[in-house]
Formats: C-alpha cells, sequence, structure tokens
C-alpha cells in the first residue's frame, strides 16, 4: 500500500523541553492509523506538525508526496482536521457554518449530505451552542470532511462523551474509513484504539515506545494471557505457589481482588486449579488487552483528566 | 471565497443582538445626552429673574433677560427661594434687580445683585458678563459717554457652530474607537481561545482574507452607527454640518480602519479575552478624555497636551471637525492627516508580524 504520511526523525521543542522526541513512523492509504499514549505524550503536537499547525524543531514529514515545509497549501487542500476541543462560530447554523468551510475549497461535498452522513439532518438549522456533547463531536468531524479529504485528521475525537456517544462515533470513523479515506486519530481510551486502528503508535514523553499493527502488539504483550478473580479465604501457601506461575497483583487496590498474568498458555491450567482451592467467587479468563501492552511498556496507566 | 466570508462575518454582526445594541446604543446615547444638553440653543441654563423696579432701565434689563437666548428665564421664584432653588438644580443663577434701581436721584439703589452656585462656573460668567456689558452701556448713555476702547471680533470660521456641534463630532470618533478597537480586540482574542482560528487555519484560506473580511464586515457596522448618529444630531437637535457627508463618511472609514488595526494590536498582545478587554479599555478610556472628545485639549497642561495631541484620536477628530463643520478637506491641515496615517502604517506593520490565526 502507498504510504501517505511519512515522519522521519521528527523533533519539536519549546525552550528545553522536548515535546516530540525524535519520532519516525508512516501511514498507509485508507488504513485507520492511532497514537495512543497519555496527555502531555506529545500525540496532538505531533498531530499538529503533520497538519502544518506548528513548525517542526527538525525531521522531514511529507504529507501526500509533499513536503509539509514547501507544499502546506496544496497539502491542506486535501486533508481533513477535527481538533481537539475547537468551538465553533456562535451566530452560524451548522447549515451555514459547513457552507462558510465549503467556501474554503475549490472541491468540496454539500452540507445536506455532510449532515445526513452523521444523522444530523434535523439539526441543519440549529446553532452549535445547541447541540448535545455527542452531537457537537458529530459535527465536528463531519466538519473536517467538506473537502471530501484524502485523510482525516482526529484528535482525540470521543474525549468527554458517555459510552453510547463514543461507540456512535466509532460508528462514523468506521463509515469514513470504508470511503477509502486514511484515518490518523489520537486517543487515550485502549479500547477504542483497538477496536479502530490498523496501526498503533504507543507515545510517552515525545518518544514512540512500541508501533505496530494493533493485533501484533496486543499480541506481543510479555504476559498475554490474564486471569482475574476474587477471593475471600487468602491461604498465603496458595498465593506463594500461584504467584510463582506469573505477575499477581491485587486490582486496583482491592483487596480480595486479583489478576494473575501469565507468559505461557501451559500455566494457565495449573494456575486454574490453584485458584479454584480458593473458592473464589467469581474468576475471569482473558487475553492481554492495549492496556496492558501500554502498562508494560510505560509502567503507568492512562488516567483520564 | 471572500465574498461568502464577508457576507458571513456581516450575519454573524447582525445576529450578535447584544453587542450589536450596544455599539448602537452608546453613541445615540452619547447624542441624545449632548443634544438635549447643548443641541438647538445655546441656553446655559434657567435664571430665576426677579424685578422689583419699574423704572425705564430695570425694564430694559427685564426685556433684553427675557429675550435672551443665552438663558431661559423664570420670573415666579421669590427673591428668598433663589438660593434654595439654585441648590436644588431648577435654576442655575437669580437675578434681583432692587426697587427703585435705575432712578437717577441719589439715594436709589445702584446695584443689581447676582446670585450664583460657584461651581457653575460656566453659568456664571455667561450672566455676569451679560448684565455687566448691559450695565456699562447704561452708564454710558447716562453719563453722555462715548465708548473708546472697543474689540473687534473675528470668528475663525464663518459657519454657525455650537458647543453640540463640536461634541457631535467628538461622538462620531469616540464611537468608531470603542466599537473597532473593543470589538475586534475582544472579538479576535475569543476567536482565538474557542480555537476558531486555530480551525481556520487548517483550511486553505488565506490569513489576509480572513482579516480582510473581518474589517470590511465591520465597517458595516460603522457605517451605520456614523449615519445613525448624524441623522439624530442634525433632524433632531439641529446640528450644523456643512461638509459632503460622503467625505465625513469616507473620514471616519479610515478612522474605523485605524482603530480596528489597533484592535488587532492589542489581540496579537494578549493572551486571553479577559485580558484583551482590559487592554482596550486601558487604551480607549484616556483618549476619550484627552483626544478633546467632549472639549478643547488646549486647557490641558502644555505638557500633556504636546503628548496626547499625536493619540490616535486627536487628529483624527481634527480632521473629522475640519471636514464636517468648516466644510473642508482631510488634507487641510497635512500634520494631522500624517499623524493618522502613521497610526495606521504602524499598527499594520504590527499587525502583520504579530497577530497570527495560529498558536506559531
Amino acid at each position: 500500500m502507498a504510504k501517505v504520511i511519512e515522519v522521519k526523525n521528527l523533533i519539536k521543542k519549546y525552550g528545553k523541553l522536548s515535546a516530540v522526541n525524535d519520532i519516525s513512523f508512516s501511514v498507509e492509504r485508507g488504513e485507520v492509523f492511532g497514537l495512543l499514549g497519555e496527555n502531555g505524550a506529545g500525540k496532538t503536537t505531533t498531530l499538529e506538525i503533520i497538519e502544518g499547525l506548528r513548525k517542526p524543531t527538525a525531521g522531514n514529514i511529507k504529507v501526500l508526496g509533499h513536503d509539509i515545509k514547501e507544499g502546506i497549501s496544496s497539502i491542506k487542500q486535501k486533508i481533513g482536521v477535527q481538533l481537539q476541543s475547537s468551538a465553533y462560530y456562535s451566530f452560524l447554523t451548522l447549515n451555514e457554518i459547513l457552507n462558510l468551510f465549503c467556501s474554503f475549497y475549490p472541491k468540496h461535498l454539500k452540507a445536506k449530505d455532510l449532515l445526513e452522513m452523521v444523522d444530523l439532518t434535523d439539526k441543519a438549522n440549529a446553532y452549535v451552542g445547541n447541540l448535545s456533547g455527542g452531537q457537537r463531536q458529530r459535527f465536528s468531524i463531519v466538519a473536517s470532511l467538506v473537502n471530501d479529504p484524502e485523510i482525516v485528521f482526529l484528535d482525540e475525537p470521543t474525549t468527554g462523551l458517555d459510552p453510547v456517544a463514543r461507540r456512535n462515533l466509532w460508528n462514523i470513523i468506521q463509515k469514513i474509513k470504508a470511503q477509502g479515506k486514511t484515518i490518523i486519530l489520537t486517543t487515550h481510551y485502549m479500547e477504542e484504539a483497538e477496536a479502530l486502528c490498523d496501526h498503533v503508535a504507543i507515545m510517552d514523553k515525545g518518544k514512540i515506545l512500541a508501533i505496530d499493527e494493533t493485533h501484533k502488539l496486543v499480541e506481543s504483550a510479555e504476559n498475554p494471557y490474564v486471569i482475574k478473580f476474587i477471593a475471600k479465604n487468602i491461604s498465603k501457601e496458595i498465593f506463594k505457589k500461584i504467584s510463582s506461575l506469573g505477575d499477581m497483583a491485587n486490582l486496583f487496590g482491592k483487596k480480595n481482588q486479583f489478576e494473575l498474568r501469565l507468559k505461557k498458555q501451559g500455566d494457565v491450567n495449573r494456575a486454574l486449579e490453584l485458584v479454584q482451592k480458593l473458592n473464589p467467587e467469581k474468576i475471569t479468563v482473558g487475553n492481554a488487552t492495549l492496556e496492558d501492552v501500554f502498562i508494560e511498556l510505560t509502567g503507568r496507566t492512562i488516567l483520564e483528566d | 471565497m471572500f465574498w461568502k466570508l464577508f457576507s458571513t462575518d456581516v450575519k454573524m454582526l447582525f445576529r450578535n443582538k447584544q453587542s450589536l445594541f450596544w455599539a448602537f446604543m452608546f453613541p445615540v446615547l452619547f447624542t441624545f445626552i449632548f443634544g438635549f444638553f447643548f443641541g438647538k440653543n445655546t441656553s446655559v441654563g434657567t435664571i430665576a429673574l426677579v424685578n422689583n423696579s419699574d423704572t425705564q432701565i430695570a425694564q430694559n434689563l427685564d426685556k433684553v433677560v427675557s429675550d435672551s437666548t443665552l438663558f431661559k428665564v423664570n420670573k415666579n421664584i421669590a427673591e428668598n427661594d433663589i438660593k434654595n432653588e439654585i441648590k436644588k438644580s431648577k435654576v442655575s443663577a437669580g437675578i434681583i434687580i432692587p426697587e427703585n434701581f435705575g432712578a437717577l436721584d441719589p439715594a436709589s439703589p445702584k446695584q443689581i445683585k447676582i446670585i450664583y452656585d460657584p461651581g457653575n462656573a460656566q453659568a456664571n460668567s455667561v450672566i455676569s458678563g451679560f448684565v455687566r456689558t448691559y450695565l456699562t452701556q447704561v452708564d454710558f448713555q447716562v453719563q453722555g459717554a462715548k465708548q473708546i476702547f472697543t474689540v473687534d471680533e473675528e470668528k475663525t470660521s464663518d459657519k454657525a457652530l455650537n458647543y453640540f456641534d463640536f461634541v457631535l463630532a467628538g461622538i462620531l470618533g469616540l464611537s468608531l474607537m470603542n466599537s473597532s478597537i473593543i470589538g475586534i480586540a475582544v472579538g479576535m482574542s475569543k476567536y482565538r481561545e474557542d480555537k476558531i482560528l486555530k480551525r481556520i487555519t487548517t483550511t486553505p484560506l488565506p490569513s489576509w482574507i480572513f482579516i480582510v473580511s473581518e474589517i470590511t464586515s465591520r465597517l458595516i457596522i460603522n457605517l451605520l452607527q456614523i449615519g445613525i448618529t448624524l441623522s439624530i444630531g442634525y433632524f433632531i437637535f439641529d446640528a450644523h454640518i456643512y461638509g459632503n457627508i460622503f467625505i465625513i463618511l469616507a473620514v471616519a472609514m479610515v478612522g474605523a480602519v485605524l482603530f480596528q488595526l489597533i484592535g488587532f494590536v492589542i489581540a496579537s498582545l494578549s493572551k486571553t479575552t479577559d485580558a484583551a478587554q482590559g487592554m482596550a479599555t486601558a487604551v480607549t478610556i484616556p483618549m476619550m478624555f484627552l483626544a478633546g472628545v467632549f472639549f478643547p485639549i488646549d486647557t490641558l497642561p502644555k505638557w500633556l497636551y504636546s503628548a496626547v495631541q499625536y493619540l490616535p484620536l486627536a487628529p483624527l477628530l481634527r480632521i473629522i471637525r475640519n471636514v464636517a463643520l468648516e466644510a473642508g478637506s482631510p488634507f487641510d491641515n497635512p500634520i494631522n492627516a500624517a499623524i493618522v496615517g502613521g497610526w495606521i502604517a504602524v499598527s499594520l506593520i504590527f499587525s502583520i508580524f504579530m497577530f497570527r490565526l495560529s498558536d506559531e
């Protein structure tokens, strides 16, 4: 597949602070590429440099074959950008805002079709201030599609939304992907990255810690098998035996809830036998997730603001 | 691209009803206030006149005072009530002509009493001067003398002008300054805070089109402000406007552009909307009082006058007054035009280099 974004040795410094520290990656046409990391990891800065909103300190970036230092005006014709927490004009209706943004491009879609795509047709004459959080984000995404872009940048599109609104947005993102567009999105929701992204780069402190196809990253977890259980009768002897099989930890500091991470599939049955001896109230067995990979790589969980 | 943005900007300005209301209300309010005080006639207030004498001289004084357009006369206030009425601000001063004043016998009273509020210096000087002039003429007549020394008065303008005309031109400049500086500084800072400017930079729209559209759309509001203010002054309060209305509007638009550019300078320097509001107020309030909106600035201390005459509003007001009240050209005094041009150039250069739609 053709590469539509190529980032090489990108560095962005603010004084002595390195916001982005020598990262390289590429994005292929038609895929959903996720930049995953905590707030301050450098995701948004990276995205905004690629969009031409910030200047890199060093490094080379090509978008659709154009170097961003020289061809940013050509690039802007072909990309769509949804900013993190961007507002829109208070005194224009959704229809008017889309028509205004359409007028900035020589080639554009119809406002009516765009609103239909995100199920906001009945809100065409409403002001943005009268929309719910989910509707506002849907509008924000569709406003990035006015020029029928080849690449769509979505910066934390689902942050702050309730689970239903988030799932609705996932559907929209999948619809956009189905149109053959390339999507590059940032998120700190692991399940979102797992559900949507073909490739994921995990960022921390301005660096890329890991980058691969999403399923391969998950498979690469050091302890790919996870047993979670709740036990009230705690036998030190049994616990010692269980702990010897893998990494054992309390779940979120709860004294009777445990999580056992195992390297080998063969150890799963042995561990389950031992756990049964504790008369557990509940046992679940599963695979490691992207979150587990993230924790392994960074040593932290992602906390929302 | 430009026309769509321009028409959308105009639409937004007119939909922002609260902002629009104050943009028009501000100059309208000032015009009405000054119009009621100083429009139509140049009365300095109402005076209480008590005439206790029936001599010819006293009757003549009574008549000239009553006929004067300098003040309104109330003859229904008793002598003892005048001070109270002045304290209640119902009259500005009182003239009491004593019994038998004007009779030529030595025992008759020779003084007219004027009661006034020392805080109302303007009314006092007008009334006192009026009565003294009348009495001087009577003195000459009675003594059969002729006045030797006189004054040759020459006006700087052959036009009939009054204080309201002076202030009306000031209100035009003031409303342009306030709506343009505050409108742009706060508007752009809010756009930046809401990341609307950043969103615009993700599109291929050139920054200059965005800025030109912002400026030109606001000129529509400025034109209406000027039109409404002049109409109220002219049709309701009989303001004297001798200049060509199109030249007045053209000068006003140049002033509006100047103040909008200053608004962009403030928007460049302020990091938040609150800061922009504060800076804009700090720029406009001193100019409102020091640039000659309500009174001529030559009464200021020399050092202050030397400084404030170069404030952007001061030369603009001089040009507006020359064009509107004297039917002159904007370039009659090239220094005023040069100062305005200089401010436009400096603000434009600063805005070009400092005002950014994007964060970097």
